[in-house]
């Protein structure tokens, strides 16, 4: 593992970028479409420390020992307000429903 | 330094103060200082009504709390330091603000702080940067900035902040205050707007560690609300030697990157806890170094995935004007306006190590060096009672300094996010003063084990006393 990860490219583009702007929905300014390729490039590079540690044989973390799964009911809980007083906290809604704008695809 | 919850406390059982004064002292400060400092986004004027209503033998009765902006109070505004949350009002209490409520505190008001609780210095903010009371033309640490300034100059008795990578140890440091962050799992986080499920935990700033452990013991425990949640007592706080505490000394920690003033003022302050029942001993945490790289990746990826929520039409602002071709479009316009660079950077960022052809390099990676940092602790506790570091590699930087450098910035927290990435209590509290400016030292216990933390910190706070 340490060792592919010292091959993988850190060259960053301003297109993969964009892709990847998309992928997490983000519309990114000229100057950070400018600016954010370098500074990922940067971080990236700065990360490459981890190809060092050798960790063939150290399984992944994912969680603390005392958390487990927790169960409960599915119903409605005392501190909901329902369905309408929280659509009315959206900035467009009609008849308990959201709005939003026209799409056309 | 601003009065401690157990003064006001004794003034209002002694009937030399009354609800009216201890809340209009704090506002008028506030109407003070808050222009200059920017330290609130909302001020309350239902504080004095609230405490009247509370039952004077409440354990919190008579503390005022200020709440860092990613915590809901019900009804209130909840900005999460962000623009995308501007007109956002919260429609339940976070699990700790009802058991604050439960005890008998009161709220005046929510702080500052970076967007999203991302960033080290409170510049993040989409409302303007918070200044250090120390001095106005520098930063007073973030992410929880508001809630430190708050408590620091004393416009309220103590103040809730979140902390994911550093964010209320960080800013009590050059804020000359104390600032604690619990085990993982010890403090319920329904109601905390998340950033990085995985570190973030809710924390407390006050002026004291007394008064500090008075907030924690009040709000922690089992929430079915919060899966990651125990059962938990306060803690343990029996010793590994009978007659002495044994505290290390991480080498790790006093090299790479600490600025002199810094080491010279943390090396004055251990001298001065020698021979004071208290031993220190040579300890070596080797993995320190891969801390920040292994946060950076992990953060960024919980990030990208925990902000997917803000679309701009179930939370946020919807600011488009005409129709879309899209909901692709849709998103990416509302999220381009709402969301500030830095909260963007790390979405593209988390997007990038989450993706499929890099998971394992970046992501598992990580994961794995975070098993080691883990078990470099583990092997410590064995032999020592609390770890000590400086809480920040240098003193408040001014600002502007450090904005235009990523990088940089996340620095800030390279002495505190190995408690994070770890699930670690640990708690920052003021040793010295450097050039007028604050510095604090970090403690770092065992998993639940608080109670001999607070112990062990009230020690050095009395040794050190400023």
């Amino acid at each position: 593992m340490s060792n592919v990860n010292c091959q993988i490219s850190i060259m960053i583009s301003k297109k993969e970028v964009e892709k990847l702007a998309f992928l997490g929905r983000v519309e990114l300014t000229d100057e950070e479409l400018e600016n954010v390729p370098e500074e990922l490039e940067a971080i990236l590079k700065y990360v490459q420390k981890l190809s060092e540690v050798d960790t063939e044989k150290t399984e992944p973390f994912f969680h603390f020992s005392e958390t487990s799964n927790v169960f409960r009911e599915d119903l409605s809980r005392k501190e909901n307000n329902g369905m309408k007083e929280e659509v009315k906290k959206t900035k467009e809604h009609k008849n308990n429903y959201l709005k939003v704008k026209s799409i056309w695809g | 330094m601003g009065i401690t919850i157990k003064e006001t406390q004794k003034r209002l059982r002694n009937k030399e103060t009354t609800p009216e004064e201890v809340v209009s002292d704090f506002l008028s400060l506030i109407k003070d200082k808050n222009k200059e400092m920017n330290v609130f986004l909302d001020v309350f004027q239902d504080t004095v009504q609230e405490m009247k209503e509370k039952d004077p033998d409440l354990p919190l009765y008579g503390a005022v709390f200020g709440i860092k902006d990613n915590i809901l109070i019900k009804g209130k505004r909840c900005t999460a330091g962000s623009k995308i949350l501007e007109n956002y009002n919260a429609s339940f209490d976070a699990t700790v603000i009802e058991k604050i409520k439960e005890k008998g505190g009161v709220f005046i008001g929510k702080t500052n702080m970076d967007e999203f609780a991302m960033g080290s210095s409170t510049e993040n903010s989409g409302f303007g940067p918070t200044r250090n009371p120390y001095d106005l033309e520098r930063v007073p640490g973030g992410s929880s900035g508001g809630s430190a300034v708050a408590v620091s100059a004393g416009m309220c008795n103590t103040a809730l902040g979140s902390d994911t990578g550093g964010s209320v140890r960080q800013p009590a440091a050059f804020c000359g205050v104390v600032g604690f962050k619990p085990t993982y799992g010890a403090i319920s986080r329904s109601g905390v707007i998340s950033m990085a499920s995985s570190f973030d935990q809710v924390g407390v700033f006050a002026n004291t560690v007394e008064d500090t452990k008075l907030v924690f013991d009040s709000i922690r425990g089992k929430d079915e609300r919060d899966s990651v949640t125990v059962d938990f007592n306060g803690g343990l706080a029996e010793t590994k030697k009978k007659d002495k505490i044994v505290v290390g000394v991480p080498k790790e920690y006093f090299v790479e990157g600490i600025s002199s003033q810094v080491k010279e003022s943390i090396e004055e302050a251990l001298s001065k806890i020698k021979g004071k029942e208290i031993e220190l001993v040579d300890i070596s945490l080797p993995h320190t170094e891969y801390a920040l790289p292994v946060y950076e990746i992990i953060m960024a990826s919980e990030v990208s995935s925990n902000l997917a929520r803000y679309d701009g039409v179930r939370y946020g602002r919807e600011d488009t004007e005409s129709a879309m071709k899209s909901i692709e479009e849709l998103y990416m316009k509302n999220r381009g306006k709402g969301l500030g660079t830095e909260a963007k950077r790390r979405v593209v960022l988390g997007t990038y190590t989450l993706s499929s052809g890099y998971y394992d390099a970046y992501y598992i990676k990580a994961q794995k060096v975070r098993a080691l940092i883990i078990d470099d602790f583990k092997k410590a506790f064995q032999e020592v009672d609390a770890i000590i570091t400086p809480t920040t590699p240098t003193l408040p930087f001014k600002i502007g300094e450090k904005i235009e450098d990523p990088l940089t910035m996340h620095l800030s927290d390279i002495f505190t996010v190995t408690a994070s990435i770890s699930g670690l209590p640990a708690i920052s509290i003021p040793c010295a003063k450097k050039n007028g400016l604050p510095v604090g030292v970090q403690l770092i216990g065992d998993r639940f084990k608080e109670e001999l933390l607070f112990n062990i910190a009230e020690k050095f706070e009395k040794i050190w006393q400023i």
